[in-house]
């Protein structure tokens, strides 16, 4: 079966520049040496971009916004009153380096993380429960980013692990353009469908065939009745061309590599069966598994994109994502646009940070280590020094909105009497209580939205937070179990205040902050539960619980 | 008695239309069918001959569906149609006699006494009327059926018939309600109702499917076939199955229900045998089917696919004949015993 | 790791963020405009337009699973595909419709029609998807929906009233909207099950005073915290907020019992009459786009019975709105439009139904803007492919804005990517318009 693909001649320009400056691409000889430590490569370029722009950054995060910052970023919430009076206290040199190594083996980072891909490559189908076991089993295992993309891509059915990976294949092979631009964009950085507007003469080299010849890798892949993932014998891209009328597409990787296919005659009634078989699987209930071809586009994809030669894109895309995830922006921003008009912030590092990814076996959790102990990461995100500099210089710390999950996560944490976390907070016991909080916090995380561009706070989160009753029911009640139930068996005012900006916002409060809530407690005397709750309320509903900053 | 033999049912002769034909009569002790259609008009067909053509008959006609015709001479026909009018026929010339303007809004169905001197139409104006058949005069007109239905929609008024002794008219619309009348007064003898007839959708879609299709006496008159569909799920399509209910009017109870295990969609037509041992239906969804059912014990006898939706049918004298017109086709089945015996001469009309 | 951008080029110009920030500097008083002094929104023309047109409305009645054309403002009678209704003359010398129309068709002065849609996807989704935005799906990118657009173009960034209310209450294609990449500030106000919004009422447990005082302490630790920084996620999370006791004030323009029993009656006693009165009463009060559904359409099986209970609905709903408008002085500002995601097939199918069909249908444009009595566009005799004028469903979207005074070429930024507001290549039907 022949499948003709179509899209746009203006969707093409892109392949050709990223070709251009990819393939010009060398690994400056001079980098830091490999042995130097993420962190300290990290703050070199971002420190050298600074100076030559003459900025002087913000100064490092105090320590309780350092380890809110952490928590989410590492654990998916906020931290418990125990864990920020406990790092508040301590006077370890290293504490930071002992905090990012606890945080990074507990059991709250592979589900963080695995919320964090789930959304990332998922997005569309969201919550989808075989692919969220992959991920976290592959999480927990801190399975290589190649191996996840293997699994993804070529997994094998059989395997308990890995059939839940090939959802990403799976709920996409309905929709070539989808699952043609969702592997070229989440997996090498590359996006196929933007351009539609540029005007750029198009650049000489450019080649219809390197587009089409992504498609190609995906063109034979179908899904059977019993939804299982298979690829057809024989099928080509054919598409048309105004210098050379219709051409056959090659499977051409975005380097320009070429996979060949194998010669091989086949009769009529070959190509018949083919169809017959292709038929039967996609409608037949009792269909036998299908049989693997003998060359799969599929597995020479994943194939080219990993081997050295041909692993720019793979690598630097990984390096990039993982920044993103952390500074929200790439050093490549916007992610899904590596070109050469669209040049690094720190090319440098970039470099640096891929050749380190690869020699390292791509273990991500390694580079997310190395970011987070950076001092780039850990600046504030007040900045007093006028104008705002470019977000691409790293001077401040964004504001990030928290993710629907950990938002959830941290209503609850902020919400439960602060008192219950110590005996709580054991290794053993918190692996499940985490779990628990999990699935708690899954309910919730569906009323709030997805951070994408330019998010923006909806009006109905702000209505569900006044008027809701589910709000004060769960977060507000005055029951043992909660903030608010602990809070009034505190008689004292400033002890009170104090729980009660621990438990939400992970630190003492300010002397204006504290005076507020003590007016509002005095001219609310009448009923001191009424007025606890409002407090919570305030707390709860402020921007400083919604955002990481 | 007559001569069928229900388990015999076979297709004998199919043929095709370019229009979607609504309505059929039979010219008795022949072949002859005088059927209308979606084009506007009315068509007579001799389907015993060796290649049957359609003809249409002449004159200005309808301005709409043709949805009822009944014989009410041997050589008159009336048809009615959406455009609310009655046009008397003489089918020998296929000429139009006399166009009356029978009702506000559209008409669904005909029926004729068995002495073939009234004629009974409905409508969706809600309104059943009776026409003297000669004269194309209004005898009485009545109604006991809602113009709204109870969610606020327009209603509609589908099915009519007489008894066989003439005596009655039963009237059903869109809701499942059925009113009986005594013919020579227009006086409302009884009512009854099938709502499981009509599916209101109050959550997915919104609007509603349904309603009675078809109604038949028994040859008693005791007994009246109510027909139509069942509660249907999604009301996009005709998904339900088919369904009758038998109700013993007199004493307002339903005696029977039948579930048609393997067909779906509306039926359209039914017909007891004069002996009041079977009843036959007729109708569809995207397909169509004919069944025989057994009146004592509500279980289907025989029944098979309709090469389209039927929309109605005729049965010959001898009641082992079906001639069925629907969606761009006519069918002919029969159902006669495997020794064929000579044909009784039952009296006409075939019920029809 | 963070969820692809799709945009090319720098964020300092992307819309959202523009979009933004003149949501913060409005709605938040001095204190963050203050801290944002680069994004001077009054500077920017658009702002200026938008405040000349800061009157007009637009309320959309979408035929949810697809009328028929035939049944509505395309009939054919007498055609092997026409179907058993007459066409009756309307108000508008030549203009016929479907007799199901009756109380239109006398109303025809107010309302022009497009016969000659082709929209080509006969998809529920996808169809629904290319109405909704006026163009096809591109992958990575999300469009926002006319509601959106409208909100943004004609609403008001502080608006105490919401800007785009979307009511869909059967269940079956129900769609909430999407406003794109134009961010959460102009997502509809979505109600299905209820027709009173949810969470805008104050809950028993709390008094009016605490209620007031717990959100004067919210602001103040959210000003307290927002010094020193600058940031799009805080300035709307502030935004919202601030728009909340606005929005609870509203409640009473879902209550269709402060309306007179007369007016009511007008309206009638379906559910989709009920909405069209509140469609109303929320552009009497500045709600710049009302979206009322009226599902389902989509008559596989039955079609003549379902257009006779749904056209009477409609003709009846959109009559007694255009009436009512009309005596306010409001139709010259508002724009009452129909139309779904497809139509329906010439050919009559054996359950009498009509099936999907997006190569050959109808929309309608009431009020605002339009010529009215105008009919523009051809199809063939049987209704089987578009005779003259062919328009995709970018066109209809370009007459839509132009309808509204608003430039369909005009273009939002996305990174270095301009989009225009109809989709590339689309042209307003100038025939349609005033």
């Amino acid at each position: 079966m022949r499948k003709t693909v179509r899209l746009s001649w203006t969707s093409l320009w892109l392949f050709s520049t990223c070709f251009a400056w990819l393939t010009s691409l060398s690994l400056a000889a001079d980098l830091p040496p490999t042995d130097a430590p993420i962190e300290q490569v990290i703050d070199q370029f971002v420190n050298a971009r600074l100076m030559t722009e003459k900025i002087t950054p913000a100064p490092q995060a105090d320590d309780h916004n350092l380890l809110r910052r952490l928590s989410l970023d590492l654990a998916g919430r906020i931290p418990t009153t125990a864990e920020a009076q406990a790092f508040a206290a301590s006077t370890s040199p290293t504490k930071r380096v002992e905090l990012v190594d606890r945080l990074l083996a507990s059991p709250d980072f592979p589900l963080h993380q695995r919320n964090e891909l789930d959304q990332l490559l998922l997005a569309h189908k969201p919550n989808d429960g075989e692919f969220r076991k992959y991920l976290l089993w592959a999480t927990q295992q801190n399975r290589p980013w190649d191996a996840m993309f293997r699994d993804m891509l070529v997994g094998i059915e059989t395997d308990e692990n890995q059939k839940g990976a090939l959802t990403f294949v799976k709920s996409r092979a309905r929709e070539l353009d989808d699952l043609t631009n969702d592997t070229a964009s989440l997996f090498f950085g590359v996006n196929v469908s933007c351009a539609k507007c540029h005007d750029h003469p198009l650049a000489t080299d450019w080649k219809q065939d390197h587009f089409y010849g992504m498609t190609a890798f995906f063109s034979r892949t179908y899904l059977t009745k019993k939804n299982l993932l298979a690829e057809k014998q024989v099928g080509e891209v054919k598409f048309s061309t105004k210098k050379d009328g219709q051409k056959q597409a090659a499977f051409l990787f975005l380097t320009g590599a070429t996979i060949s296919e194998p010669t091989v005659e086949r009769t009529k009634e070959q190509l018949k069966e083919f169809d017959e078989v292709v038929k039967k699987q996609t409608q037949d209930d009792n269909a036998s598994p299908p049989e693997k071809p003998g060359f799969s586009p599929r597995e020479k994809l994943v194939e080219v994109a990993l081997r050295a030669e041909d692993n720019r894109f793979f690598a630097r895309n990984c390096v990039n994502r993982i920044w993103a995830q952390f500074f929200s922006r790439g050093i490549v921003d916007p992610v899904d646009q590596m070109h050469s008009a669209n040049a690094p912030s720190h090319p440098e590092l970039l470099d640096w940070l891929t050749r380190d990814l690869v020699a390292h076996g791509y273990d991500m959790k390694r580079l997310i280590r190395g970011i987070v102990l950076s001092q780039t990461y850990s600046r504030s995100s007040e900045w007093t020094a006028g104008e705002l500099p470019s977000a691409a210089l790293y001077a401040v710390a964004k504001v990030k909105p928290l993710t629907p999950r950990q938002y959830a996560l941290s209503l609850f944490i902020a919400a439960i009497n602060p008192t219950q976390w110590l005996a709580a907070d054991q290794p053993d016991k918190w692996t499940q209580r985490r779990e628990q909080l999990e699935n708690e916090a899954n309910g919730w995380a569906n009323m709030f939205e997805v951070p994408g561009e330019g998010f923006q706070v909806a009006v109905d989160e702000a209505l569900l937070f006044t008027n809701n009753k589910r709000i004060e029911d769960e977060f507000l009640r005055d029951s043992g179990d909660r903030l608010v139930g602990y809070l009034k068996t505190l008689s004292d005012d400033s002890a009170m205040i104090d729980a009660a900006f621990w438990s939400v916002n992970s630190r003492s409060p300010r002397d204006d902050e504290r005076a507020a809530l003590k007016e509002y407690l005095q001219k609310h005397a009448a009923d001191r539960v009424v007025a606890l709750r409002q407090i919570v309320w305030a707390l709860l509903a402020s921007p400083e619980l919604r955002v990481s900053y | 008695m007559t001569t069928s033999d229900p388990t015999k049912l076979k297709m004998t002769k199919e043929i095709g239309l370019p229009s979607i034909a609504f309505c059929v009569a039979r010219v008795p002790n022949s072949g002859r069918l005088i059927f209308g259609s979606s084009d506007f008009k009315l068509h007579e067909i001799d389907v015993l001959a060796e290649k049957p053509q359609p003809v249409a008959f002449n004159g200005e006609g309808h301005q709409s569906y043709v949805t009822g015709v009944v014989l009410c001479t041997p050589n008159i026909a009336v048809s009615g149609s959406y455009d609310g009018k009655l046009i008397w026929w003489d089918i020998e010339k296929r000429e139009p006699i006399r166009t009356v303007s029978a009702h506000e809004l559209w008409i669904r169905r005909l029926a004729v006494s068995p002495d073939g001197k009234t004629i009974a139409s409905v409508a969706d104006d809600m309104q059943c009327k009776l026409w003297n058949a000669e004269t194309g005069e209004l005898l009485r007109q009545f109604s006991d059926h809602k113009p709204i239905t109870p969610h606020d929609f327009p209603s509609m008024l589908f099915a009519v018939t007489f008894s066989p002794d003439g005596k009655f008219v039963a009237t059903g619309d869109k809701i499942g309600h059925v009113a009986i009348w005594e013919t020579n007064s227009g006086t409302k003898v009884a009512t009854v109702d099938a709502p499981t007839l009509y599916t209101w959708d109050p959550r997915q879609r919104r609007h509603s499917i349904g309603g009675i299709r078809s109604l038949a006496f028994s040859p008693d008159s005791k007994l009246l076939a109510v027909g139509g569909t069942g509660q249907i799920g999604n009301i996009d399509h005709l998904e339900a199955s088919a369904r009758t209910e038998i109700f013993d009017w007199q004493a307002g109870q339903r005696v029977k229900e039948i579930v048609n295990e393997k067909f779906k969609g509306l039926v359209e037509h039914h017909v007891f045998d004069p002996a009041g041992q079977w009843l036959v239906s007729s109708g569809g969804d995207n397909g169509g089917f004919v069944a025989f059912h057994n009146v004592e014990t509500g279980k289907t006898l025989h029944q098979d696919k309709a090469p389209m939706h039927v929309h109605q049918f005729a049965l010959n004298e001898a009641y082992d004949t079906l001639f069925a017109v629907g969606h761009h086709k006519i069918a002919v089945f029969e159902f006669k015993p495997e020794t064929p015996k000579p044909a009784e001469a039952t009296p006409a009309p075939a019920a029809s | 790791m963070t969820p692809g951008s799709f945009f090319c080029g720098s964020a300092d110009h992307g819309v959202s963020r523009r979009g933004f920030l003149s949501a913060a500097a409005l709605g938040t008083a001095g204190t963050f405009a203050a801290d944002m002094t680069q994004l001077d929104v009054w500077r920017h023309s658009a702002w200026a337009e938008d405040v000349k047109k800061k009157d007009k409305r637009v309320i959309l009645l979408w035929l949810a699973g697809g009328a028929s054309q035939f049944e509505t403002w395309d009939p054919k009678p007498g055609r092997p595909t026409g179907g058993p209704f007459r066409a009756i003359q309307t108000a508008s010398s030549g203009v016929q419709i479907s007799e199901l129309m009756p109380k239109m068709a006398a109303r025809m002065q107010t309302t022009a029609i497009v016969r000659s849609l082709n929209t080509k996807n006969g998809d529920h989704g996808g169809g629904s998807s290319l109405m909704e935005t006026g163009r096809r799906k591109d992958p990575g990118i999300e469009y926002p929906d006319l509601g959106a657009l409208c909100a943004k173009e004609l609403g008001r960034i502080d608006s105490a009233v919401p800007d785009y209310v979307s009511l869909y209450s059967s269940t079956e294609g129900r769609r909430k909207g999407t406003s794109g990449f134009l961010g959460a500030r102009y997502a509809p106000m979505f109600l299905s099950e209820n027709m009173v919004p949810e969470n805008v009422r104050r809950l028993e447990t709390i008094s009016d005073i605490d209620h007031q005082d717990r959100a004067a302490l919210r602001d103040l630790l959210a000003k307290r915290f927002a010094q020193n920084r600058t940031s799009d996620v805080i300035g709307s999370h502030s935004n919202a907020y601030q728009r909340v006791r606005g929005l609870m004030a509203s409640e009473k323009l879902f209550d269709i019992t402060q309306e007179t029993e007369a007016m009511r009656a007008k309206y009638g006693p379906t559910q989709f009459g009920q909405q069209c009165l509140i469609a109303r009463r929320l552009v009497e009060a500045g709600v710049p786009f009302v979206k009322v559904a009226r599902a389902w359409w989509d008559s596989h099986g039955q079609n003549f019975e379902t257009h006779r209970e749904l056209c009477a609905d409609l003709d009846h709903s959109m009559s007694a709105l255009l009436d009512d408008l009309k005596e306010r002085g409001l139709l010259e500002h508002t724009l009452v439009l129909t139309f779904g995601e497809f139509g329906r097939t010439p050919q009559i199918n054996p359950s009498l139904g009509r099936d999907h069909f997006a190569a050959a249908w109808s929309a309608s444009l009431s009020g605002c803007g339009m010529h009215g009595g105008a009919c523009y566009g051809k199809t063939e005799p049987d209704g089987h492919t578009v005779a003259e004028g062919e328009a995709s469903a970018g066109d209809l979207f370009a007459t839509i804005l132009a309808a509204l005074g608003i430039d369909p070429l005009k273009e939002y930024t996305l990174g270095a990517r301009p989009i225009p507001l109809s989709d590339f290549g689309s042209k307003p039907i100038k025939e349609v318009l005033a």
